[in-house]
């Protein structure tokens, strides 16, 4: 039977529940709320869009290759390693 | 070239496919690209140096954020000055919420703020918030990871997250009612 929660329970989990970091038993709280509470399913959307939106916008960027020959190239030299 | 030792195969196969998260923390941490190259190479250079003391198999890219981040405390100053801290708890914590879900309940107008408004806002959090923010939402390591990679109970890093979040939802919303994106909320 899974626990029925409030608004403000429910509001506070979204992000870590978007992020995958409820257990089971918790993220099938939340979902329950959310069939029920149009109010929080709309909030839910945009916690969602929040982090979906930095998702995308994060990995444009690369390690430079010159940085990255420069970097296998000083470690195949040095002679401190282990 | 001398031929790369077993033992510097495994760094190559275990650290080397970390080179681009690396870099993309370094950048976010130190807010400038030449000094992001430099804490990447010193970074490399250390784990490569004490690379005996990782256990193979184990979490290369947490073990290797711990010696960006701790190179980076110990022998960086960001270029541009350090953000002050807001006063977070005194900001209701669901605000950002209100004001827009008569006007934008699904935060469409996050996709419309550009890029590089985005990178600035987040550059704009203190380090510590920015760090966690960095690792968990925009490099997507587990909050168990993110505690061991910066040595912090994994408490801390979700309350630091609740409040990185926070502060950037609320960056973002007053720059896109200043874009004129969104409209203000009506009072
Ligand atoms: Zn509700």
């Amino acid at each position: 039977m899974v626990r029925a929660i409030d608004c403000a329970d429910a509001v506070a989990r979204l992000q870590d529940y978007f992020k995958r970091e409820l257990t089971p038993e918790l993220a099938q709280e939340v979902e329950r709320h959310l069939q029920h509470c149009g109010g929080c399913f709309a909030h839910a959307r945009f916690e969602e869009n929040f982090l979906l939106m930095l998702e995308t916008r994060a990995r444009r960027d690369s390690c430079p290759s010159a940085l990255r020959m420069r970097i296998v190239h000083t470690l195949r030299l040095d002679p401190e390693r282990d | 070239m001398a031929e790369p030792s077993t033992a510097g195969r495994s760094f190559d196969a275990e650290a080397l496919p970390h080179l681009d998260a690396l870099y993309r923390v370094a950048l976010r941490l130190t807010g400038d690209p030449a000094q992001a190259e430099d804490l990447v190479q010193d970074t490399m250079l250390k784990a490569y140096r004490s690379w005996r003391q990782y256990r193979p198999g184990t979490n290369a890219k947490g073990w290797l954020m711990t010696i960006l981040r701790n190179t980076f405390i110990n022998d960086y100053r960001r270029r541009k000055l350090e953000p002050v801290p807001m006063d977070l708890e005194a900001v209701e914590p669901h605000a950002l919420y209100r004001s827009v879900e008569t006007t934008d309940p699904e935060g469409t107008f996050f996709s419309q703020i550009v890029d590089e408004k985005v990178i600035e806002a987040v550059d704009a959090l203190p380090r510590e918030f920015r760090e966690v923010l960095v690792l968990s939402d925009m490099e997507d390591m587990r909050y168990a990871e993110i505690a061991e990679a910066l040595e912090l109970p994994v408490g801390t890093v979700k309350s630091r997250l609740f409040r990185a979040r926070r502060q950037l939802q609320a960056a973002l919303h007053a720059h896109a009612v200043e874009m004129g994106i969104i409209k203000p909320r009506e009072s």
